[in-house]
């Protein structure tokens, strides 16, 4: 999916990196095998490799680096906490989430999953829901994330958050849209 | 989640991966890293064999240019995608503030006028 918040732009193009990374590491890996198969020469009695040996330890920990950097730069940003515009609760239950808006008025509402015999056309199936969360677009928005009975988890592929409902536990995710939509 | 193709739309076909691991198609600079990584590769590889008739050490050549040439190319177009993404937004965000606040004591072109003129 298109990213619409910051994070996940950051977060697809980290992916991006660390899979253009991956893809060379495999090509050279895939050609190392193709020496090794073809080569006729042995030698069965290597004693000291120290060029050999500083090479497949300073490579590998550039690349880490190089893959790390940004990462911890993401998680940072993640956990950057803005003054938010509004806080929503997300309580999940066995089998429905439900949504209260504290801040202005007393709203609270259930919200279940629309079942496959009552789709219009053109519908999502297995994501439509009967009340859908409303919230502003390019405003931070607190998402207060808890459970009343097991372990749910609360996610928005397009706006980068995925965060666990634990019972007795009160997450917390920010989530910022950057243009309006259904998610 | 997709649709139901209709009839007469031609049928989306899988995005072509390289590895099956790398979207040259769909991945911003992926594909134009990867061509002139082979070119470089080429390049490189042809070179040193022409340098040293040495077929092997030219092949090795070629790899290491591949992924040297294809990491530098990388970089550098994603450094210069990004500055491109900053400044698209920067001008959005001009455009909206323009549409929005045109007229009224916070239109940016009239704070921009009023700075020319006290200078």
């Amino acid at each position: 999916q298109n990213a619409a918040s910051p994070i996940m732009e950051e977060l697809i193009a980290f992916h991006d990196h660390a899979l253009m990374i991956i893809f060379l590491i495999s090509s050279l890996v895939l050609y190392i095998i193709s020496l090794m198969l073809t080569t006729k020469l042995t030698h069965t009695s290597t004693m000291n490799a120290q060029e050999i040996e500083m090479i497949w330890t300073i490579l590998p920990a550039m690349i880490l680096i190089m893959i790390a950097l940004p990462s911890l730069r993401i998680l940072y940003m993640t956990d950057e906490f803005n003054k938010p515009y509004l806080t929503l609760k997300a309580i999940g239950h066995q089998w429905y989430w439900s949504y209260e808006y504290s801040d202005y008025e007393d709203l609270a509402f259930d919200s279940y999953i629309m079942p496959t015999y009552f789709l219009e056309p053109g519908e999502f199936r297995l994501l439509e829901v009967d009340n859908r969360t409303t919230l502003p677009m390019e405003a931070d928005i607190r998402v207060l994330i808890s459970s009343q009975d097991v372990l749910h988890s609360w996610a928005v592929p397009s706006l980068g958050v995925k965060t666990d409902a634990i019972p007795g536990r009160l997450n917390q995710a920010m989530v910022a849209s950057m243009r309006p939509g259904l998610y | 989640m997709a649709a139901v193709p209709e009839p007469d739309e031609p049928a989306k076909r899988k995005p072509f991966k390289l590895l099956g691991i790398l979207d040259v198609e769909n991945i911003p600079c992926a594909r134009d890293s990867i061509l002139y990584g082979s070119l470089g590769s080429v390049v490189a590889g042809f070179g040193h064999f022409l340098l040293t008739s040495r077929i092997r050490r030219s092949c090795d050549v070629g790899v290491g240019g591949f992924i040297l040439v294809t990491l530098g190319c990388w970089f550098h177009c994603r450094y210069n995608y990004a500055k491109q993404k900053i400044q698209q937004r920067i001008t959005r965000q001009g455009m909206k503030n323009k549409l929005l606040y045109e007229g009224t004591h916070l239109d940016p072109e009239r704070k921009q006028n009023n700075g020319n003129s006290s200078n």
